[in-house]
């Protein structure tokens, strides 16, 4: 690797050849504010907000390549300045709106308003310099630009709160999103602003930075039911949301304290997910074996998937696996076998799953209730966090058991890309059968293609449509910082 | 200074622009022929060096060196392409090279695409421009039919397919990356930079955008040579330049005269002077981002050279008289911009849209000094922060009506 020496703020560092200017400052943790930015996204450089100094011009750090020798300022007065105006000017119209946004508290732009004390408005007159009707005619104004869609199942989208950073439309894997008008009339939506009718993998809600995409929820409903005590709320966990979860609550160390939460929530009982993982994974296992030769068996536990050959490619739609979701297997034995059990009327159990998914909430379920993503997790306890402070209670932690050999009952890990192939090869003769696992649009577009050609042969085809698996899931909570 | 050279509009009048034969017999597609049997590429391209010829969209690149640029490219597909999208308010020199003399955009075009080696050249049409298209249309019929263009130009091993793209009407898609957005069927925004055009614009290839204005002067260049040309007009921009006057001035029009004329000259030789009864307040050059210049600065050349006073842009001149509410001008400024940004960048998306709010309360009387600080925020932030050079002129007209008018003063 070549490296070459650059220096920034007066000091000297080291950096590879091929860098940013924003990749070298977030290794040597010198702060820079950035907005449009994320992760392995494509670099846009539209929110303005990482300029740097270099040779006296202020350019975005986010896409400057560093060269030998490059002499870098990353604040001084004008930098200050660029980045209180453009903030200020992002912030004239969206202040005001926190305190019903569901994003609140968990919201980028808000990190940095603050961050940047912006607290004036500088840019927008007065209430006692408009006359009734300007305030009438700007309000209408505004009202007009916003379009909120809120008929699609899984994702809800007010473009009240965006702030046209590009992250959606860069991460959709069917490119659903796209800059509709011009200029101060700018709006990210669809084609025609007809409703989102996508796969809904949700990884355009996972990175917006603020508000503008959220969950699609009755929230209000599902709370009524766990505060109800005539109803058994029942909690399916799927452990794939552990990690992400701590970026919601950084105080969750371990299981333990993920149930204790969910208790406190209103939860009763609180069941591991494993259980229906087994039971799916007998059942995909049944499937591939009476499957008629030669015919392809696709994985059905990623509905993004499922959507994306439904939509794109119906010839493969009879290969779809038939067997439910995990969640719902668990659900239904929760329902009948269990309730049986313990004598609890069917339609007193109020059983959520608690996913890395949002495109579960697609689809309508027998026995499931509701799907949670991480994000809604949270929400709901920061809705709550006042009156659970108040009542303590005594709260039991650990995993309820639906069985009572549960606990020996193996891990096994559907959200890992490749997951559900290791799994079902695991327990049948690998040389009788010949499986791949994809994940990502890219590599999954490519074998189907090359399925359709007849120019490749597989018994079984497991697509998970989240890059990373569903451990990246689009109903995980993202680090802000990242 | 030779006053009375004329390289574009030479024919001007004299013949029918939709018939070639007329532009034949002018000793039309004469440099054509000379390019292709009696020079290469690399010759042609040093007498446009040589001649010092730079762009004349506004940003005054040297052409030469942007050919070379292309030209050095090892890719096998090049593009070309004729940047006909003016869409500056107040100007309209290209849309005249068209309606006089299509042929010799098309022959200038043909020459410096084959000098850079592309196959396929674009003319990227305004989406106003109607006549304009029907013009064009049959010029490029008529080129083709004369075996200028298509495949085995004049029978020689040179291949050149000419497309006619027509654009929806927009100003950002005058900037160059915009424009290429644009062709390859995408929203009409600008790229970043760098990758440059010059090596990775239209689909990924190398792509040399040049206005129709530069590309008339190629001709004239091959024919009488680099050397002459770079002798005429200002030294360090040299040519000679369409410039569009409109305003209060007594003879509206285009007229052709060499770079370094002074705002004076222009008012008073070509354009008749200023109108009985009127006062000269200002004069704004080079569209509705350009400049303005005042009293004292009448006698600065013309050229479009980074340290002059005054530089050219576009090359028009829209004379303002006392009689003019500075009101009115500053709203059409503003309400022009925040139509036409393109939205993709934050201080441009927003900053044009409270620009026009400000101006707004300014023309109703309703100004605070709140504004006054957020006008001059919103200016400075344009200039400096914003992704194309779209922000900075915005921002350029309004500073100078800061600056120079001093249009608060009664505030």
């Amino acid at each position: 690797m070549d490296y070459v020496k650059i220096k920034i703020n007066g000091k000297n560092y080291k950096a590879k050849k091929d860098e940013t200017v924003l990749d070298v400052c977030r290794r040597e943790k010198i702060r820079i504010p950035t907005l449009c930015f994320c992760k392995d996204l494509l670099r846009e450089a539209v929110c303005r907000l990482c300029l740097v100094k270099i040779e006296n011009r202020l350019v975005p750090s986010c896409a400057t390549k560093i060269f030998s020798g490059m002499e870098i300022i990353t604040e001084d007065e004008d930098i200050k300045k660029s980045r209180e105006i453009n903030l200020e000017l992002l912030w004239s119209d969206h202040a005001g709106k926190c305190v019903k946004c569901p994003k609140n508290r968990r919201c980028e732009l808000q990190d940095l308003a603050e961050e940047y004390k912006i607290e004036n408005f500088n840019f927008v007159p007065r209430r006692e310099e408009l006359s009734d009707k300007e305030e009438i005619k700007l309000l209408k104004e505004n009202k007009l630009r916003v379009v909120v869609d809120e008929k699609n199942p899984a994702i809800k989208r007010t473009t009240e709160y965006c702030v046209e950073c590009r992250r959606c439309i860069n991460i959709c894997p069917v490119r659903s999103y796209g800059f509709n008008h011009r200029a101060g009339d700018v709006i990210v939506g669809t084609p025609y602003e007809k409703t989102l009718d996508c796969l809904f993998c949700g990884q355009c809600v996972a990175h917006c930075p603020t508000g503008a995409l959220t969950d699609q929820n009755d929230l209000e409903k599902i709370e009524k039911k766990l505060d109800d005590l005539k109803i058994l709320a029942v909690a399916i966990v799927d452990l794939a949301i552990f990690e992400s979860l701590r970026n919601e609550f950084p105080e969750i160390k371990n299981s333990f304290d993920l149930v204790k939460i969910l208790r406190g929530i209103g939860f009763e009982k609180v069941f591991n997910l494993k259980y229906g993982n087994k039971f799916y994974v007998e059942k995909l296992i049944g499937e591939l074996k009476r499957k008629r030769q030669k015919k392809i068996l696709f994985n059905g536990n990623c509905i993004a998937f499922e959507r994306l050959i439904k939509k794109y490619y119906p010839q493969f739609e009879k290969n779809l696996s038939q067997t439910e979701i995990p969640d719902e297997l668990l659900a239904s034995i929760i329902k009948k076998d269990y309730a049986n059990r313990k004598k609890i009327n069917r339609q007193d159990i109020f059983a959520v799953s608690l996913s890395p998914c949002v495109a579960k909430k697609s689809k309508k379920y027998e026995n499931l209730d509701a799907i949670l993503t991480v994000r809604e997790i949270g929400r709901i306890f920061r809705n709550k966090k006042n009156e659970m402070d108040k009542t303590e209670r005594n709260i039991k932690a650990g995993f309820d058991q639906l069985i009572e050999a549960e606990e020996i009952c193996e891990d096994i890990k559907l959200e890992k890309s490749g997951g559900t192939k290791e799994a079902v090869f695991s327990k049948i003769e690998i040389k009788k059968y010949k499986g791949v696992s994809f994940c990502g649009i890219k590599d999954i577009k490519k074998k189907l293609n090359e399925i359709s050609k007849g120019d490749a042969r597989y018994d079984f085809f497991e697509g998970l449509i989240c890059p990373g698996g569903c451990l990246n899931g689009g109903g995980q909570s993202r680090n802000l910082k990242d | 200074m030779k006053k009375n050279i004329k390289i574009i509009t030479k024919h001007w009048g004299k013949i029918n622009p939709l018939r070639i034969e007329e532009y034949l017999k002018e000793g039309g597609y004469k440099a054509l022929e000379k390019f292709i049997f009696q020079m290469r590429p690399e010759e042609a391209i040093q007498e446009i060096e040589a001649s010092n010829l730079c762009g004349r969209g506004g940003a005054g690149f040297p052409t030469g060196k942007k050919l070379k640029m292309v030209a050095e490219r090892k890719e096998k597909e090049k593009y070309f392409i004729c940047n006909l999208d003016e869409s500056e308010p107040g100007t309209y020199k290209d849309r005249m090279i068209v309606k006089n003399n299509p042929q010799l955009l098309l022959e200038g075009l043909i020459i410096s695409a084959l000098t850079v080696g592309a196959s396929k050249a674009f003319i990227y049409l305004n989406g106003n421009y109607e006549e304009e298209k029907y013009i064009l249309e049959k010029a490029l019929a008529q080129a083709e039919k004369e075996k200028f263009l298509g495949e085995k130009i004049l029978s020689s091993g040179y291949n050149l397919e000419l497309k006619l793209f027509f654009g929806a009407g927009a100003y950002i898609c005058g900037e160059e990356t915009a424009l290429i957005n644009s062709i390859e069927g995408k929203r009409g925004e600008p790229r970043m930079r760098p990758p440059y055009p010059t090596e990775k614009g239209l689909w990924e290839k190398p792509t040399a955008v040049n206005n129709a204005e530069t590309i008339a002067n190629i001709p004239w260049i091959i024919l009488e040579g680099g050397k002459k040309f770079a002798t005429i007009g200002a030294e360090c921009s040299p040519g000679t330049k369409l410039y569009i006057l409109s305003g209060a001035i007594n003879n509206p029009g285009v007229f052709e005269a060499p770079t370094g004329i002074t705002v004076r000259q222009l008012i008073k030789e070509i354009g008749g002077g200023i109108p009985k009864g009127k006062k000269f307040w200002f004069a704004q050059i080079g569209g509705a981002s350009g400049v303005l210049a005042i009293g004292k600065d009448l006698d600065a050349e013309l050229t479009f050279s980074k340290n002059c006073l005054i530089p050219l842009g576009s090359g028009s001149v829209l004379v303002i008289d006392k009689s003019v509410e500075i009101y009115d001008l500053l709203f059409s400024w503003s309400d022009f911009f925040r139509r036409e940004s393109c939205g993709k960048c934050l201080p441009c998306r927003e900053g044009t849209f409270r620009l026009n709010e400000i101006i707004q309360r300014f023309e109703d009387g309703k100004i605070s000094q709140r504004d006054k600080k957020a006008l001059g925020q919103i200016l400075w932030s344009l200039e400096n922060t914003a992704f194309c050079p779209f922000g900075k002129f915005v921002a350029k007209p309004f500073q100078d009506a800061l600056e120079k008018l001093d249009i608060f003063k009664n505030v």
